[in-house]
């Protein structure tokens, strides 16, 4: 399969961001407990994922692998894919560090050089299920899981998408359409990257057409007393405690002739 | 079902529609039976360009809030056998009437959306366009839904979108601007009229469907078509802002063996 066009710039910009941040802040981020986007809400609270040991995980898009480092630390059998090399390499040194090992591929989330039908879980956090086509990756995911096995993913809501200006933090105006929204190209010196954002209703064309139900979405809001998430956020709190900035999708490989 | 089952908002709501009917839907009916094609929300989609419904012939449908009923009559038309639902005794009047004009078979009874006098397991279909999906509580209705359906049975229904509910002004058409929160989205009454709608967010109805045994299949998010124009009546959202944004969504969902 050729490679997506958007992939080289999107490493790129992972490479610069990773030594700008994601490679200073993986060792605090692999000590923490399991929590779920911008404004750390926890896994316990949520409950999305629910009891993991023992499962086959697949992480799409794994960054410095904290997620992967997570599920490990409870009881999983993680493999981390990430098509940044700089950012696997911050994941190797904290599997040196904190002996937590696990495996890590290079490799895109479109085209996983794993075989098929090997996982109960796979996991994209800000991975894939933002800097990946969904109409090739979540196929993917549904080829590498197992029937009845399970697509967790967190990505952007589609409504801070729509309130995000081209440059700083999300307002409280609609600032482009919705309308045949599914690419979006970033200006370089903010961070830059292609991102892919679906509505909910192509998402679940998508879902449905690969073979998953849709089981569960949680709209995230930033937590009474949430503190704004850093210097570089795209999102304050003030915003996020009134309109959801993240969404966790769950989705369960179906079997097509049953279903 | 006694009165103490009804809902609250059930009242007010009815005093709404009451209005409403004596406003425009009563005078729109004869146009809206007319229509014979089966379209779908304040942009008139034929149900044909989007294939939500497809072929109707035969099947058991229920329409829950079906007001003057001229969906239910559009279905009738295709060969489905359709009973309609509303609490409104003035809008089931309208329908009445209709029915006598057009010679269309549709069965009509009173009563609501939350708590249904027909038996279990007996439609292959049930319909809520601007109906129950709106005014009902969807943690009673949906269940109803479920109740009244057999298993594999579509539940199809149009609602406001999330985005247009977030935009909504009391004075006139949505903007640009997000009016209200989303945290806690679900009841709304409106000060204007004291009307009572249910909006919860998409993830809230997933929820919601999920527990009460369907599993979603489609969700259209509708759009104003090239060269739409702003309903006279239903003004509260322009042409021009739904070529941007979805104001309504089409939610299509089967129910599965527990």
């Amino acid at each position: 399969m050729s490679s997506p066009d958007y992939l080289e710039r999107n490493v790129e910009n992972w490479t610069r961001w990773n030594a700008r941040s994601s490679d200073d802040r993986a060792g605090e981020v692999w000590a923490s407990e399991m929590t779920w986007g911008v404004f750390h809400v926890p896994e316990s609270e949520l409950d999305v994922l629910g009891d993991v040991a023992g499962l086959d995980v697949v992480e799409l898009g794994c960054g410095t692998a904290y997620f992967s480092a997570w599920l490990a630390r409870a009881g999983a059998r993680p493999v981390g894919v990430d098509p940044t090399p700089a950012q696997l390499e911050t994941a190797r040194r904290l599997q040196a560090e904190t002996g937590i090992q696990f495996p890590l591929v290079e490799a895109a989330g479109e085209d996983v050089p794993l075989p098929s039908a090997s996982f109960d879980l796979a996991l994209s956090e800000y991975g894939a299920s933002i800097w990946a086509d969904p109409y090739r990756w979540i196929p993917e995911a549904a080829r590498l899981l197992r029937t009845g096995g399970r697509l967790v993913f967190l990505r952007n809501s589609t409504l801070v998408m729509l309130c995000m200006p081209e440059t700083g933090v999300a307002e409280p105006t609609l600032l482009r359409p919705q309308f045949g929204m599914y690419r979006l190209e970033w200006p370089d010196d903010d961070g830059g990257g292609v991102e892919f954002q679906l509505p909910h209703g192509p998402l679940i064309d998508v879902l449905t057409s690969s073979g998953f139900a849709v089981e569960r979405l949680v709209e995230l809001q930033a937590p009474e007393g949430a503190e704004d998430p850093g210097p570089y956020s795209y999102v304050t709190a003030e915003w996020a405690r009134q309109w959801p900035n993240e969404e966790i999708w769950v989705a369960r490989k179906v079997d097509r002739v049953a279903a | 079902m006694s009165q103490r089952d009804v809902p609250d908002y059930v009242p007010g709501n009815v005093e709404v529609w009451t209005k409403a009917n004596a406003e425009y839907t009563d005078a729109s009916a004869r146009e809206s039976w007319a229509r014979e094609e089966v379209t779908w929300g304040l942009w008139g989609i034929p149900d044909a360009e989007l294939g939500v419904l497809g072929d109707v012939a035969g099947l058991d449908v229920v329409e829950l809030g079906c007001g003057t009923a001229y969906f239910g009559a559009r279905l009738a038309r295709q060969g489905a056998h359709v009973v309609g639902v509303d609490p409104t005794l003035a809008q089931l009047e309208t329908a009445r009437r209709m029915q006598r004009e057009f010679g269309l078979d549709v069965e009509l009874v009173e009563g609501i959306g939350e708590a249904v006098p027909l038996p279990d397991a007996s439609f292959d279909l049930a319909i809520s366009e601007y109906g129950a999906s709106i005014w009902a509580d969807p943690n009673r209705w949906i269940p109803e839904a479920a109740r009244l359906l057999r298993a594999r049975g579509r539940l199809v229904f149009l609602r406001n979108s999330t985005l247009l509910t977030l935009c909504a002004r009391l004075e006139g058409a949505a903007g640009e601007s997000l009016q209200r929160p989303q945290r806690g989205l679900f009841r709304i009454k409106w000060p204007d009229t004291g009307e009572v709608e249910f909006e919860p967010p998409v993830g809230v109805l997933i929820d919601i469907l999920h527990g009460s045994g369907f599993q979603v299949e489609r969700l259209l998010e509708l759009y104003a078509p090239e060269g739409a124009e702003t309903h006279h009546y239903y003004d509260y959202v322009t042409a021009e802002w739904a070529q941007k944004w979805p104001n309504e969504e089409i939610w299509v969902a089967r129910k599965i063996a527990k």
